[in-house]
């Protein structure tokens, strides 16, 4: 299990709600963090989202089970360990 | 751990030296505005051949205060030019940890981030960025000592679950830089854990 912590701030909904637009992917609560998990990778795409590269780059609060391998202005990915 | 009550109040003063006071108070006080609110003229003593100085403070708000130390005689004390007069840096020191420490002063709204904007365009140190960060946007300068002045003003306010992020970031940090080879990977990993140890049970605290 791919997980994806976002903390639940203004700036950061807009990536939580592009990755549960992925029909593999599950958004929840845990807290104020969004909690984004996947049995696969998680791919979020930036321009999407609309967030500007200061929110992008700093809009991940924590990576369980897998490991970043794409972050950059064009999307990030979470594929699992 | 205790809880060690908070009692400090702000900046009394950060304090740099000059070697160029006229342009130090032009930049200041004549551009910025900012108020000279003490001084001090002392003359040289103790044991290292201390120059005669002088001491002066502007006022940057909140009764918070920048101050400059003027050595008479003193010749500057690196040749680099990259940095400022405290400290340079050669060709190989790249450019983010030459600008990784400045000051930054608050200001209210965007209405007085682009008062102070106008009052740097129309002087001889215009504005070189204006950037918006996460949750502030900011504009930079380099004064006439080349130190780095920021003024920043938040696009909204502070959320109570910020406060929370910040501690679990810090305890992350501390488990990672414990350990061999810290890397930013390691830390979000170490983050994730501490969230699903301590966020569902975090609830705000009541002010």
């Amino acid at each position: 299990m791919t997980a994806l912590y976002v903390l639940d701030v203004p700036e950061n909904t807009s990536v939580a709600k592009v990755a549960g637009e992925d029909a593999t992917v599950t958004v929840n609560k845990i807290g104020p963090y969004f909690e984004i998990t996947a049995e696969g990778p998680i791919v979020i795409d930036r321009r999407a989202t609309g967030c500007r590269h200061a929110v992008w780059y700093s809009c991940v609060a924590g990576v369980g089970g897998g490991r970043i391998t794409q972050h950059d202005k064009d999307a990030l990915r979470v594929d699992p360990a | 751990m205790a809880e060690l009550e908070h009692k400090v109040r702000g900046v009394d003063h950060a304090a740099f030296p000059t070697f160029d006071p006229a342009g130090t108070v032009r930049f200041y006080r004549d551009v910025l505005g900012f108020p000279v609110v003490h001084s001090i003229c002392a003359a040289g003593w103790g044991p290292e051949d201390h120059p005669d100085f002088i001491h002066f403070f502007f006022d940057i708000g909140n009764d918070d205060r920048i101050a400059f130390f003027y050595y008479f005689g003193l010749e500057p004390q690196h040749a680099h030019a990259r940095g400022d007069v405290y400290a340079g840096f050669g060709p190989e020191v790249p450019e983010f940890f030459v600008r990784s420490r400045h000051l930054a002063i608050h200001v209210e709204d965007d209405a007085d981030l682009l008062e102070y904007r106008r009052r740097l365009d129309d002087s001889e140190w215009p504005v070189e960025m204006q950037i918006q960060h996460e949750t502030i946007e900011s504009i930079y300068t380099h004064d006439p000592n080349g130190y780095m002045v920021e003024f920043t003003r938040a696009m909204r306010p502070v959320t109570p679950q910020e406060d929370l992020d910040a501690d679990l970031t810090i305890d992350a940090l501390l488990d990672v830089v414990a350990e061999p080879d810290p890397s930013f990977g390691k830390l979000l990993a170490r983050k994730a854990e501490l969230i699903v140890e301590r966020a569902a049970d975090w609830e705000p605290a009541r002010s």
